[in-house]
């Protein structure tokens, strides 16, 4: 008896979890399949939870629109995004190995401003950018971005970084010393081999802040050939009278997919990163 | 002794790119909210005037209790489901894992692209939530859900709280997961219920967790943009407007550049109040 009841707590509670599931993700499903249909069904009543026939016409729309626009999106914030990533890590790496194991004179205050970083958003300071870019002329310039980019999102790389080299014996960096090794030597080819986890988790929470930012494309750029995908989408989004959901919604997918599959294979690593950076360990 | 050359020139670097993205336009927002600043011609001082004039302006009044009843609404929102999921999936089992991966994956996308996906939602005429209250005989018509200053609240809410909910659970979890299983066994013997020991014992341990998690979304929802300029544009009559918004019309539409650095610095002022809590609870400063 008992273990009956056992297994039917176990089914209801399977059957719920497939339904909070279900219903939370309904919103992407209802996504994904809009996008797939073809241009009568999706305004059609009833609506269709399935389509019935799954076409691209909608991806073909969107990407041969004005010259394929979408594609220079796409490519624009991908050499934004993994540029970013590049000089992020070139710069943060050797700064969290100087603040964790080498101190000088005033290394403090330096951290310290790292962290005004994250207490100052970036939100707060888009006029004095704004005009700091036009004066450098960097404005409406993939460069310009970037570095705004890398600039407001190292903090959590130097955390991470610092965290990590931190964490590592310092019976390793004494002995390394006395082998005769130099500073850089150290920190590339021990420290850095070592950490190989929290540059990873650096790299995901890079490629998802730069990717999925709208608000500094939106300010900081005014042509195609440097706007990002999310400005991208909403160029469509705004461009008609009444808008084409076929069209907005494969954008979105687009928009959405690199971001979910990194996340999805590197899952581990995200949610590490997330919550290490949130809370110090 | 050479190691204390490396250092610095190891963050040299970092230095650079900060002293001129950071500090540079940090300490220009301050100067420009004193001065009057028009796109042609040379700025000059004009005191507290910037500040005064925007304490009178009857627009950012409206801005500031947007945004806070934006906040008041999406917190809640955010908090109480991250809390439950993250006490539900407490334990690691296959079950639990797919379940947190499945509520965690709005996190990965991007703002904008969780606003149009509920914005199709929500479409007045094709949008499928009116289908299904209609077929469930709870409208007799479409309704437009952004269309109404409180109804649009709740639904940019909604649809925020979706996108970011798996990031408060997330974190609510790494707290619980800290609390010794020991001290659960303790009180199983002891024969306290499991509502009892939720509010006794979980609780009161998970706080500075909750605190953190709770300070974050507040600040979130303080520097809320792309979710109004997709989902509303500020309207209906500029009641989802927030900050942020307000500060780049004026800036970039009114260009009144001095009046907009103003704003900047008050808004700096709050949201660095509510960062130093998160500083403070978070513990990043050994």
């Amino acid at each position: 008896m008992i273990k009956q009841k056992h297994y039917y707590k176990k089914i209801v509670i399977t059957v719920l979890f497939t339904l909070i599931i279900f219903v939370f993700l309904f919103p992407i499903y209802w996504n994904i399949v809009t996008a797939f249909k073809n241009p009568c069904e999706i305004l059609a009543y009833p609506p269709k939870l399935i389509p019935s026939e799954w076409t691209i016409y909608q991806f073909n729309k969107l990407l041969t629109a004005s010259n394929g626009v979408f594609l220079q999106f796409f490519v624009n914030t991908l050499i934004i995004t993994v540029s970013t990533i590049f000089l992020v890590l070139i710069i943060t790496i050797p700064c969290s190995f100087a603040l964790a194991k080498l101190p000088f004179k005033g290394s403090k205050i330096v951290f310290i401003l790292i962290l005004l970083i994250f207490m100052v958003p970036f939100q707060c300071l888009l006029v004095p950018l704004y005009t700091l870019l036009t004066k450098i002329h960097l404005y409406n310039t993939k460069l310009g971005l970037i570095l705004i980019y890398a600039t407001f999102f190292m903090p959590f790389s130097i955390f991470m970084l610092r965290n990590a080299f931190l964490q590592l014996p310092q019976s390793l960096f004494e002995s390394a010393i006395l082998d005769g090794a130099n500073m850089w030597k150290i920190m590339t080819n021990l420290y850095l081999p070592l950490s190989i986890p929290s540059i990873v988790s650096c790299i995901i929470y890079l490629f998802i802040e730069t990717w999925n930012d709208f608000i500094l494309s939106f300010m900081f750029s005014s042509s195609n050939y440097v706007r990002n995908i999310q400005v991208g989408i909403m160029n469509f989004g705004k461009q008609r009278f009444s808008s084409d959901w076929g069209i907005i919604n494969s954008g979105t997918l687009i928009a959405i997919i690199p971001t979910i599959v990194l996340f999805i294979i590197l899952q581990k690593y995200y949610i590490q990163g997330m919550v290490s950076g949130a809370v110090k360990e | 002794m050479k190691n204390k050359n490396h250092g610095i020139l190891f963050c040299l670097p970092t230095l650079i790119l900060l002293s001129m993205f950071f500090i540079y336009p940090l300490i220009n927002v301050l100067i420009m909210s004193f001065q009057n600043w028009i796109v042609l011609g040379t700025p000059q001082f004009i005191g507290f005037k910037n500040y005064i004039k925007t304490f009178q302006d009857k627009e950012f009044w409206q801005v500031m209790s947007n945004t806070i009843i934006y906040c008041l609404i999406v917190t809640p929102m955010i908090f109480i489901p991250a809390l439950f999921f993250a006490v539900i999936l407490k334990k690691t089992n296959k079950k639990n894992a797919i379940l947190r991966t499945s509520l965690f994956i709005p996190c990965a996308i991007s703002l904008v692209a969780s606003s149009y996906i509920w914005n199709w939602i929500l479409n007045d005429t094709y949008g499928i939530l009116n289908f299904v209250l209609f077929k469930l005989g709870l409208i007799n018509e479409g309704i437009n859900w952004l269309g109404t200053t409180w109804s649009a609240r709740f639904m940019i809410s909604l649809s925020v709280a979706w996108k970011t909910m798996g990031f408060s659970m997330i974190l609510i979890l790494a707290g619980l997961s800290s609390i010794a299983t020991s001290i659960y066994e303790a009180s199983e013997i002891d024969g306290s219920s499991k509502f009892r020991t939720f509010f006794s014992i979980t609780l009161p341990l998970v706080k500075p967790t909750l605190m953190l998690a709770l300070v974050l979304s507040i600040a979130g929802s303080f520097k809320g943009y792309d979710q109004f300029v997709i989902m509303t544009g500020g309207g209906p009559m500029r009641t989802t407007e927030p900050i942020i918004m307000y500060i780049s019309k004026v800036a970039f539409d009114h260009y009144e550049m001095g009046q907009s650095a103003a704003i900047s610095v008050i808004f700096l002022i709050i949201l660095m109040l509510i960062s130093y809590y998160q500083i403070k609870l978070g513990d990043y400063n050994d």
